[in-house]
């Protein structure tokens, strides 16, 4: 079940809204007015999904909150950002937030929540996949030098080099990175 | 015949840069039939002939969004004074709530165009945040103008200064609150810069939160921050309310830095490029109007309306007119004042200008890797567009993509060596 965070400053809209996501079984764990949303705050609510009004000024200090701090990065409904269904969709593809009409009905907010929170996720998982295959590239780099060093220091041949690093990793509990990193510190050391 | 060849030389090495080559073929006739005229004619006035013909703009009516601040007033003015129809648009100033939503608003098309801080339009088209699209600054709006603003009760404990700030931070342990507008913006970067030169870690050694402009004083008034960084009038406002002075304007960190730019996306300006040039021209003859110091009471006058930056006029016309005070006594006639053309030293998009952007980003670990600093200003700042636009309305237009200017702190950014110097500061992320 998704936990849903509304902040709104127009209390009957935020009420109307919690109502209508209660009925389509979401769990909506808090409503917070704009002066209240800080950094603990919205960790408190450790919600799924914010949902707020396009127009309300306070989006800015939310866009700070979330960008500087990843751990609170969310997916976010924007309310009443739209006059047509072609642009909902064309914000959709363009990331993070989803953007919803005022004229929306009741019944399609969990469809539109679930699609935001997936597209969220699908977002978030591309860029995590991108930072690991960013740092694998940099680990094998180390690798290589590392292995390069005790081959010409040492007259170790490729894998015997490789062995005696993946060796030395197990037996002191440290990533293979870390070992070929501490060889080339020592090289540079005593060059 | 052979004089007037030569002009149509001269002409058609603009031509690609036009949006069709049969266009161009039609005005080159016309420029050979008149040609024993036309080579007398000064070059400004003839060069306008292609923008008359079919070179219309493809939209009649533009979209531009922009935020309550006194640097609004090019944009604002481009319309209220009618300097759209003379290019053939109509310009609709929609004034938004947050930064946020001018940048969805762009991304989504409801905005053609917008009055955005230079930080964003950079961030948006690296995808800093999340949403990742491709940008293009058209122009820069203004510079300076902007200032950082201490509250009073700072005063009371004697940081007046960036120097006795630190002190008061080192010796008074507790959390210091400073704003500013946006994550990636102009005022985080100016504030950062501002504490960081003075050994104050914006990052570790201060909360730093956002604010939009108009809520800054509200905000400082019931003690949510020690500190902000906002453009006028709002700073001049704090003053006026009696809540705060000003420690610092943003042109002491950077004389002449750029501020607000006209931005769209790359799509809107690849789609319209005769109505990104028209929109260009209007806002550059608004430009021209408000740098005209005879005119600046009249453009505070109109831009202090509630439909627009909703202050009074006052507050917004001193530091408009270069007059400045600090809060703390001291009176002065800044000749740095918010200049909206210059000449077109302001609006050109300088390269240099984009990437310093870049840097500040990465420097501050909004961007995590070097991005190819020159490629991405270049892909982002429409030179071409704004090149033929600026010279229709005879503005000025530099010789030079970079330009260099030195910073508060004594370095030199000169935009030759972007990821040197984005990681040569001693205080960072």
């Amino acid at each position: 079940m998704k936990r849903i965070l509304i902040i709104d400053d127009v209390r009957d809209r935020a009420a109307w809204l919690k109502a209508s996501l209660e009925l389509a079984e979401f769990d909506v764990v808090g409503i917070l007015a704009w002066e209240q949303v800080d950094e603990r705050s919205i960790q408190a609510a450790s919600a799924d999904v914010i949902i707020v009004d396009a127009n309300a000024p306070g989006r800015d200090t939310l866009e700070q909150i979330s960008l500087m701090s990843t751990t609170l990065e969310k997916p976010v409904v924007v309310l009443g950002a739209q006059k047509d269904q072609q642009s909902i969709q064309e914000a959709m593809r363009a990331g993070v937030s989803a953007y919803v009409s005022h004229a929306v009905q009741s019944e399609d907010l969990s469809g539109i929540i679930n699609v935001a929170a997936a597209r969220f996720l699908e977002h978030k998982r591309l860029r995590d996949e991108l930072k690991e295959a960013k740092s694998q590239l940099v680990e094998r780099k180390l690798v290589d030098r590392a292995k390069g060093i005790l081959m010409a220091d040492h007259g170790y041949s490729e894998p015997e080099a490789y062995k005696r690093m993946r060796n030395m990793a197990m037996s002191k509990g440290k990533r293979l990175s870390e070992i070929a990193e501490a060889i080339i510190f020592a090289k540079e050391l005593s060059a | 015949m052979d004089k007037p060849k030569q002009e149509i030389v001269i002409a058609s090495a603009n031509a690609p840069e036009l949006n069709s080559r049969r266009d161009f073929m039609k005005k080159t006739g016309a420029i050979l039939g008149a040609a024993g005229i036309m080579s007398m004619v000064p070059m400004g006035t003839r060069s306008a002939a292609w923008a008359a013909g079919s070179d219309a703009p493809e939209l009649k009516e533009v979209n531009v969004g922009f935020i309550p601040l006194t640097d609004c007033a090019s944009v604002v003015l481009a319309s209220v004074m009618k300097f759209d129809e003379k290019y053939g648009i109509k310009i609709n100033v929609s004034k938004e709530a947050s930064w946020a939503a001018v940048r969805d608003k762009m991304v989504n098309g409801e905005l053609h165009a917008a009055h955005v801080l230079y930080g964003l339009v950079y961030g948006v088209h690296l995808g800093i945040g999340g949403q990742k699209k491709d940008m293009s600054v058209l122009m820069t709006l203004n510079n300076n103008g902007q200032a950082i603003t201490l509250s009073n009760q700072l005063k009371d404990k004697g940081a007046t200064t960036g120097a006795t700030l630190k002190k008061l931070v080192d010796s008074e342990k507790r959390d210091y609150t400073f704003a500013q507008t946006f994550p990636t913006g102009t005022h985080a970067m100016w504030l950062y810069y501002w504490l960081a030169s003075y050994d104050i870690n914006p990052l570790s050694d201060v909360k730093t939160i956002t604010v939009p402009p108009p809520q800054m004083v509200a905000n400082m008034r019931i003690g949510n921050m020690d500190g902000f960084c906002v453009g006028e009038p709002w700073n001049n406002r704090a003053i006026y309310d009696k809540i705060g002075f000003t420690a610092a304007t943003t042109q002491d960190i950077w004389k002449d830095h750029p501020e607000k730019v006209l931005g769209c996306t790359a799509e809107f300006a690849q789609k319209y490029p005769n109505t990104a040039r028209a929109l260009i021209m209007a806002v550059l003859e608004a430009s021209k109007y408000i740098d005209d110091m005879a005119n600046r009471r009249k453009v505070a006058e109109i831009i202090a309306d509630k439909s627009y930056v909703n202050c009074p006029v006052d507050v917004i016309d001193q530091r408009l007119a270069g007059k400045y005070e600090d809060g703390l006594g001291k009176k002065w006639n800044d000749p740095n004042y918010m200049k909206f053309c210059n000449d077109g030293a302001v609006n050109f998009p300088y390269l240099s200008d984009g990437m310093w952007f870049l840097t500040q980003h990465k420097r501050w670990g909004l961007l995590k890797e070097d991005p190819d600093y020159l490629a991405v200003a270049k892909q982002i700042n429409r030179i071409d567009l704004y090149k033929q636009a600026a010279s229709q309305v005879k503005v000025a237009v530099p010789k030079d993509v970079m330009r260099t200017s030195k910073l508060i702190d004594g370095t030199v950014w000169d935009g030759k060596d972007p990821k040197k110097y984005a990681a040569s500061f001693k205080v960072r992320a």
